[in-house]
């Protein structure tokens, strides 16, 4: 089980951050070949993340890299550099339905063909931009074996909405579609980027706001970011106290050969005990909260 | 494969370089490399510098580079991008850039 | 992010609107509006002007950044816009006039000093191995000789007086160069005024003729030859240009002597004249001084014969005197183009 609490944005131009990123310790690291570079830097900055990729630095991070989309003159160019260079997952932009999904699966296996990566071992995220995408949410999830998460992508969601980034009032639908997309699928959701880096404040409270709708993680843009988020997924005390209880006696009913399992007299069925593990695998990451 | 035109990649900011490439009249490949570092790593980077260029097989071009303390990735990178730009060669061959 | 600081270019004569807001940016920088910008990166941070660098041509001017956000970052990121706008305009090798106290800072970006009029103003250029290189393409052509002379002519157009002037120069040393000044804003071309060069000095022995380049009279080592500089830069104009000659070109070729006419008419090379002596011959240099001398113009009915003279009577139509005033090839020249009313 993967933790992906946070992923931090990184725009693939930037020479310095690509080389002094790895110091920050967010769950997963994402070079941005998509927005965050201008149209004349795009073959720089191709180069850029395809060397920083193989940069024995990042060996130990989870690395995501947002292509441009395959519509692009640049979107299939910067396919074939990060899954050579050995990229975790590829983040496809704009996904509105399954079709561009499979679009791009079928590239990512023709590319593992012929350099030779083994096959299926390049994984996906589908960032979800677009009234479109929110509402062939499921299909996309279950799309692809490769899948890994969906990501709900503010900016262009809510301009394509013809509104604003405002409350949180604005996302309300897409949320709740992307996560339930997500759960039905079987794999993370993720939620937007809060771009006032400033608010600190405005971003605690956000993070409380996706936290209990059951977002895995959220999207980062500044380093500063991480720790709060990682305290605020941060399990309580008494969270790991039960949580270390559960596992035992989930362990200790396989010991004991019992399908059932107990605790404080009551039946612990498998959510619970899973979901004990994934309390103590946040503590473990970054201790209990502060 | 030679330079056919000048062209440039990279920024002047901390842990980037800029590279400066122009044509040369004769097949042969001159690289300038200037420094805040040069005295710890300027051989370093020469070494970089060199493999790239060679990996790429350019014959032909000058290489005018200004390092701000660059990682190795980052002057492989800023030099087969400026290389792509004013080079003879229309797509890179990924397999062989690493 | 809200701290990230956006870089665009503005094209002057397009799109002004902005115009304002960068020259209150100069304004707070100690700096003036400069002549010639055809196009400016500037740098926002949200709605506030941060940065700015205009360009002319293949000359950087106007650098200036907000004090408040001084360090180094947003200097560097600026004039690593600046080079990129710079090369999709065509130029790659670039020029910059700066006070001496700001040789550190833009050494930083990427500039080299070429010379130094100390206290008043540095020109710099933007790799460290320009005027190198083209010293060592020079070296190359020196020839051997005690008495090495050198003329740097725009010749717009050729004239009698030209050729006076080379063959008495020619005459007196043990080698000559001469050097067609390069810059395409005179009336004729460069491409035609250097081929009247070499058809007027052709058969004159032990003579180099040699394409004139960025390092001597441009408009980047000279700006006031050709337009009207305001400042500091109009005042040292000439300095610059003749302390290059002096450190650099005269060397490469072992030039020990330069050859001017005197100037009856323009203001403008009367005073380089002047300067010429001063610079060459009597300032404090680490480099050699060089002999000016200063050879009266041929005349012709009484009357010097020089290349404004000639452009006047063609203006006015009056081709009576040009076959006393310019030879065979530039005569045809005159003749045979639509100059000639």
């Amino acid at each position: 089980m993967k933790l992906r609490r946070s992923m931090l944005f990184l725009p693939g131009a930037n020479a310095a951050m690509l080389s002094t990123a790895f110091v920050f310790k967010p769950d997963s690291i994402m070079f941005d070949l998509e927005d965050a570079v201008s149209l004349r830097e795009k073959d720089a900055a191709r180069l850029l993340v395809f060397h920083a990729l193989q940069n024995p630095v990042y060996r130990d991070i989870e690395t995501v890299v947002r292509i441009n989309p395959l519509n692009t003159p640049f979107g299939l160019a910067d396919l074939e550099a990060v899954v050579r260079a050995g990229v975790d997952i590829v983040r496809l932009p704009k996904t509105d339905s399954a079709a561009d999904v499979h679009q791009l699966e079928a590239e990512v296996e023709r590319i593992e063909r012929a350099c030779g990566r083994a096959l299926g071992s390049t994984k996906l995220m589908a960032a979800i931009e677009s009234a479109s995408g929110v509402v062939n949410a499921l299909s996309i999830a279950t799309s692809s074996k490769r899948m890994i998460g969906i990501a709900l992508a503010g900016f262009d969601y809510v301009m394509d909405m013809q509104t604003e980034r405002g409350d949180g009032t604005e996302l309300f639908y897409a949320r709740c579609a992307v996560l339930h997309a997500a759960r039905v699928a079987g794999i993370d959701a993720f939620d937007v980027v809060y771009s006032d880096v400033n608010d600190e404040e405005g971003f605690l409270k956000e993070v409380e706001l996706i936290k209990k709708l059951g977002f895995n993680g959220k999207s980062l843009i500044n380093p500063r970011q991480i720790e709060l988020l990682h305290n605020a997924y941060a399990p309580t005390e008494e969270d790991v106290d039960y949580a270390r209880r559960v596992v035992a006696a989930a362990e200790k009913a396989e010991r004991d050969g019992l399908g059932v399992i107990a605790l404080n007299g009551k039946m612990i069925d498998a959510p619970i005990v899973n979901h004990a593990k994934r309390v103590l695998q946040k503590a473990q990451a970054s201790g209990v909260r502060k | 494969m030679k330079i056919i035109k000048e062209a440039l990649a990279g920024t002047l900011e901390s842990s980037d370089l800029l590279v400066k490439v122009m044509p040369l009249p004769e097949d042969r490949v001159e690289v300038v490399i200037q420094s805040e570092v040069m005295h710890q790593f300027g051989e370093q980077i020469r070494q970089v510098v060199s493999q790239t260029l060679q990996q790429l097989g350019l014959v032909s071009g000058q290489v005018v580079i200004e390092d701000k303390g660059a990682l190795d990735c980052a002057i492989r990178a800023r030099v087969q991008a400026a290389i792509l730009r004013g080079g003879s060669i229309q797509e890179l061959d990924w397999s062989k850039l690493s | 992010m809200n701290d990230d600081i956006d870089f665009y270019t503005i094209d002057s004569h397009k799109n002004w609107d902005e115009g304002a807001e960068i020259q209150r940016l100069l304004t707070q920088c100690d700096l003036d509006m400069e002549e010639g910008i055809h196009v400016f990166v500037v740098g926002r941070q949200g709605h506030r002007l941060v940065a700015c660098a205009g360009l002319d041509g293949n000359i950087v001017k106007c650098v200036a950044t907000v004090p408040d956000l001084r360090g180094e970052s947003l200097a560097l990121k600026l004039m690593s816009e600046v080079s990129h706008l710079a090369l999709e305009q065509g130029h790659l090798h670039l020029f910059l006039f700066t006070h001496p106290k700001n040789v550190s800072f833009f050494g930083g970006c990427g500039f080299y000093e070429l010379a130094e009029v100390p206290g008043y103003v540095s020109l710099m250029e933007n790799t460290p191995i320009g005027i190198k290189s083209y010293s060592e393409q020079l070296h190359k052509l020196a020839q051997p000789g005690r008495k090495i002379g050198c003329i740097v002519m725009n010749a717009n157009p050729f004239t009698f007086g030209h050729q006076y002037l080379v063959q008495l120069a020619a005459a007196q040393c043990d080698w000559l160069h001469v050097f067609a000044v390069r810059e395409d804003v005179s009336m004729f071309s460069y491409r035609d005024r250097f081929a009247l060069v070499q058809a007027g000095v052709a058969g004159i022995p032990r003579l180099t003729l040699h394409h004139g380049s960025e390092y001597m009279v441009s408009r980047a080592t000279f700006p006031n030859y050709f337009f009207k500089e305001k400042g500091i830069v109009g005042e040292c104009c000439s300095a610059i240009d003749l302390i290059l000659f002096r450190k650099y070109i005269a060397p490469a070729l072992g030039i020990t002597h330069r050859f001017v006419g005197t100037e009856p008419f323009c203001t403008t090379t009367r005073k380089y004249n002047d300067d010429m002596k001063h610079w060459l011959q009597t300032a404090d240099s680490e480099s050699a001084p060089i002999s000016v001398v200063e050879v009266p113009r041929a005349v012709s009915s009484n009357i010097a014969i020089s290349a404004s003279e000639v452009r006047r009577l063609l203006h006015s139509g009056d081709m009576a005197k040009m076959p006393s005033l310019v030879p065979r090839e530039t005569l045809k020249f005159l003749s045979g183009n639509h100059y000639a009313t």
